[in-house]
This record gives structure tokens, sequence and C-alpha cells, in this order.
């Protein structure tokens, strides 16, 4: 059954967003979505490699061995990987230092490894493209989500652009286990939870 | 010296617990947590792999990336250090220590992908660890990982048995339950 | 064998595409990566030794060539005019380099502030020294024409409780600043002075 091209865009967004639908990329969905800013900063740097990673294994899928397709796909990713490192050491050093060690672990986020695998090997150009562009916006919305969430519980204010807002009085009394790690664990436990009972559309 | 090497270990493996602390190698913990079995072979694959990773790794930072002038380029050093490594590996074992590969062998390939691996090779030099540092967090952090990943095997196979409401079965409840485990393990804090 | 070198040539392909994207991107981002780097890692110690300056320290900077070590120096403005420099040292810790930033009146010739920036001693005794205010506090106004020293070594610097070598460190990190700023002293004045056009 062949997909249209904007199906293949749009079913990264619900049907199959990531990670609440695909269970993968997990460690930085847990780790990084205690402010939105984190979370949304995150998901435009998956989408980047994602995109670019898909787009060029899709173009050279032709010509790149089977034997060795997998380090020819690991070289590929780590390459977009570093060219954000440097991006974002260059323009937005602030926010390099607080998803710190993450933004090189996108190398072994299964997202753009799955994705090349299974995709961006078989599928041509365009396709791939929207697959990844589509994936990387429905993990960049699923992050974000989850960090409004725990972000506003958690501390009673939302982090836009650098500096935190703060959204209720001085009776808000804020709920802080959110922000550490069991609390990331059991609201992304709910999330898959709520996802299950909308349903897949 | 051997206090502090103690202290580090012991935060390596419960304080800063690399699952369910610092949120590194998720993705196999919930897939191979089905099982006590898959979880102990994963467990142990995983530590094999980490103290040769993390020597390796710790080599190629000092004698290559440094003074070459090109710390720029460690993520995809690292990684294909690590993939190399684990190819290595498979293929010693399949050939001389055919009784371990039976065991290990089917989580190795898991193992490039496993992002506690290139994760704990990264701290290893963003700590700025000397050798015997970096050696015990290498063997540290995997034990940690091993620890966590047998402990929610348990609990899990029990799970299995529960009734659960239905959006929630499988990875859903996991999650919840991994935080309930993530919370016990913060009971460590203030320790050292 | 066709198919070895089918496999070698196109992974070789790949690096070398990979390895020459990635160095040129390097190239050209270099400069904004240290200028960031500076604003954000040494930024927030240079600003708090000069917390009465009226301009951004960080902007105002120059280099200095050490022998074989190019050193950066921070200008900061006080009472309006161009006359404090700040400069990065080291001193030998507990457990390797106690990292510094000492800020000089070079019209005075004394101390106007210290901040440890690096370090990694021990949690509750030595990292005091970057914690404590006080501690570093007591360099205030210290003359860098001689060195500093701790009270148990015959100076007026009175140690962190327990945390003597640390504290000999960052005396020492203040010392060797003060030898550097003492060797570079003409070059240091003659920049100030085209700053001050």
């Amino acid at each position: 059954m062949a997909k249209t091209l904007v199906q293949e865009f749009t079913k990264g967004l619900w049907a199959e967003i990531p990670p609440f639908r695909l269970v993968l990329g997990l460690c930085p969905t847990l780790a990084i979505t205690n402010t939105l800013e984190n979370a949304y900063g995150m998901g435009v740097a998956v989408t980047f490699v994602l995109a670019f990673s898909n787009i060029l294994i899709s173009a050279l899928r032709k010509i790149i061995p089977s034997k060795v397709r997998i380090v020819a796909f690991i070289v590929v990713i780590a390459t977009f990987v570093i060219v954000v490192e440097l991006v974002m050491q260059a323009y937005t050093y602030a926010l390099f230092l607080k998803l710190g060690i993450f933004i090189p672990l996108i190398v072994v986020n299964c997202i753009p490894m799955g994705r090349a695998e299974a995709f961006a090997s078989k599928n041509s150009i365009v396709r791939s493209a929207l697959d990844g562009l589509g994936r990387g916006l429905g993990y960049t919305i699923a992050l974000s989500v989850l960090a409004t969430f725990r972000q506003v519980i958690a501390t009673g204010a939302i982090t836009i652009y650098e500096t935190p807002i703060t959204l209720f009085g001085p009776a808000f009394e804020p709920f802080r286990f959110l922000v550490e790690a069991p609390g990331a664990f059991i609201c992304l436990g709910l999330m898959l939870g709520l996802m299950n009972i909308l349903g897949k559309k | 010296m051997f206090g502090d090497l103690a202290v580090l270990f012991f935060s390596c493996v419960l304080i800063n617990n690399i699952l369910l602390i610092q949120y590194l190698g998720n993705c196999p913990f919930l897939g191979t947590s089905k099982k006590m079995e898959t979880a102990t072979g994963m467990a142990m694959a995983v530590v094999f792999v980490l103290v040769l990773a993390g020597i390796i790794t710790w080599l190629v930072e000092l004698y290559v990336l440094v003074p070459f002038n090109l710390k720029y380029l460690r993520t995809i050093a690292f990684i294909l250090v690590i993939a190399a490594l684990v190819q290595f590996v498979e293929m010693f074992l399949k050939k001389s220590i055919p009784v371990l590969y039976t065991g290990l062998g089917i989580y190795l390939p898991l193992i490039t992908t496993n992002c506690a691996v290139l994760g704990v090779c990264l701290i290893n030099i963003q700590e700025d660890y000397n050798f015997f540092q970096m050696l015990i967090s290498s063997f540290a952090y995997p034990v940690g990982f091993g620890l966590a990943l047998v402990l929610f095997a348990g609990v899990r196979e029990r799970i299995l048995l529960a009734r659960t409401p239905k959006p929630f079965q499988d990875t859903a409840i996991g999650l919840v339950t991994a935080g309930m485990l993530s919370l016990t393990f913060f009971a460590f804090k203030g320790w050292v | 064998m066709r198919e070895l070198i089918n496999m070698v040539v196109v992974l070789t392909g790949i690096s070398l595409a990979s390895g020459g994207l990635l160095a040129s991107l390097r190239a050209s981002t270099q400069e904004r990566i240290d200028q960031q780097v500076l604003e954000f890692v040494k930024g927030p110690s240079v600003r708090g030794v000069f917390k009465d300056a009226t301009n951004d320290p960080i902007a105002t900077r120059f280099q200095l060539k050490d022998g074989q070590i190019v050193r950066t120096f921070f200008v900061g403005e006080l009472e309006g005019s161009p006359r404090g420099v700040a400069l990065e040292a080291a001193g030998k810790g507990y457990k390797g380099e106690v990292g510094l930033v000492v800020a000089v009146d070079t019209q005075t010739g004394k101390v106007i502030g210290i901040e440890v920036t690096t370090h990694s001693e021990t949690p509750g005794l030595g990292a005091k020294a970057k914690t404590d205010p006080a501690f570093a506090a007591q360099f205030k106004g210290a003359s860098v024409s001689s060195p500093a020293k701790v009270t148990q070594d015959g100076g007026s610097i009175n140690a962190i409780s327990g945390a003597t070598i640390t504290s000999r460190a960052v005396a020492g990190g203040v010392s060797n600043a003060f030898t550097i700023y003492e060797r570079l002293k003409p070059q240091i004045e003659q920049k100030l002075k085209e700053l001050r056009k």
C-alpha cells in the first residue's frame, strides 16, 4: 500500500509519533523535558539530523554496499550530529550547556538510526525527507507537550526563551517531584497510557 | 586514594545510577527486561563491552584527538570505536570462547546503539577522569545498569501476571514501575 | 574481491566528504565558538572580579604573547578610565590545578578581586575556596610587588580550615598572576593607553 507524500509526512505527527507510539529515543525524552526550552531545542536538533541523514542515506542507498551499511549510516548520522554540536556552540551556547551530553548522544538515539535502516535505505529522496521531517516534528511536539506539563506543575513557570516566566501567584505549591528522575519516568508512563486511550487514528 | 575510588564506585553504581538517575540506556532497559534471563545476559554484555570501550576511547582521546586538535570529532571517533569494538568482540567470542558467545552473543549488536555505552565514555572525558578513575567509572556505571535492569526484570515478571488496565499494559506500566524504582535509588542521594 | 574494493571505496568516500564538511564548518565557526566559551565559561568570573566596572570586560579584551603562550587580558573601566586588567593563572592544588581569575588595578598596583574558576578540590573543604567569598576577599588590596602567602608561610592570608593545601594553591596562583603581570607590565600599559584614545 503506497502512501501519498502528505501521508508520509503526517504519519509521524500522530499515528507513529515518536516516542509515544514508537517507543524509541527515550533517554532524551526523560532527561531534557524538564523545561520547554530544552525540549524544543532538542527536538529541533533531532529533526535536523533526522531530515539530513535521511536525505543523504536515501541519495546514497544504491551505492552503499549492504555489508557495510550500518557503519556508513553511523558515519553519516554522526557527521550531522557534529554539525549540530558546532552550530549550537557558536550560536546558542547556553542551550548547548544545558542539553550537555544528550547532543552527542543523538548519534545513538534509535530514531535516526532506525529510520535510516527501515525507511531511507529503501525509499526515494523526497519520501525520505518528508518522513524525516514529519517524525522530527512529531518528536518535537511530543517532547514539548511532556516538558510543558512537567515544568508547569513542578515549578509553576515555563521557559520559552532563556528566562522562565512565572504563571501562578505566590499561593502555588510547586510539585518538585515531576522534574526529578522518578517523576520523568512516571509522567512518560502516564502519557503513553493516555495515548493508548486516545486510540490510533 | 583508595577511599576516593571507593566513593566514586558507589556513587556511579547507586547515587548516579546511569539508568534511573542519569536516564541513559533506556531503550534496551525496556526492551530486555521482560525476562530475567535476557536481563542478566544484557547486563553482563554491557559490563564486558563498556570496560573495554572506556579504556580504548580514553586512550583515543589522550593520544589521538588532543594532540591533533581534533576534539570536535570526538562523537564520530567514539561511536566508530565502539561499533568496531563490538564487531571485534563478537568475532573473537564466536571463535575463541563459544560458551560466552552463546550467552552474550545476541545482545552484542544491540550494544552499539545503547546510549549508556557512548554516554559513559563521554562522561569519562567530560569529568577529566584519570586512568584509575576512568577504569572505576567504566566498570561501576554498567554494574549499576545491570543492577537496575535485573531488579526491574524481577518486578516486571510479576507485573505480567497482574491485571493491569488495558491502555497501560506493557510499556506504560513498565515506565511507571521504573519511576518507583528510580524513587528508591533517590534515597541514596546525600549518602556520600 | 570486487565487492571488497567497492566497500572500501564507498566508505572512504563518505568519510572524506564528512571530514571535509566538518573541517570547513569547524574553521568557519571557530571564532564564534571561542567567543561563546569566553562569555559563558569565563564570563561570570571576569564580571565577578570587576563588580564596579562600567563597561563589559568580556567585550574589551586583548591578547599578549608571553614567550610561547598567548594570554588573554580583560579590561575593566573603573571611575571612567580603563585601568583594571584581569588575567588568568593557576596554582597546584590538592588534586590538580586550581584555576583563577585575578584583577589588578594598574594605577595603584593592587588587587581588585580574585575568583576561583575551576578546581577539583574536596567538596566542603578545599571547594570552599570557590564558594566562600570571605576567603577570596582577603586578597583584595594585596600589592602585586610581593607574592601572596598564607599565614602558615608567613603571609597575611588566613587559610581555609582543613584545606591548607588548597589555600596555598590559591595564594600561589595569585602570586603567579603577579609575576605574569609584572613581566608584561610595559605591554599591558601600552595596550591600555591605546584603549584610552
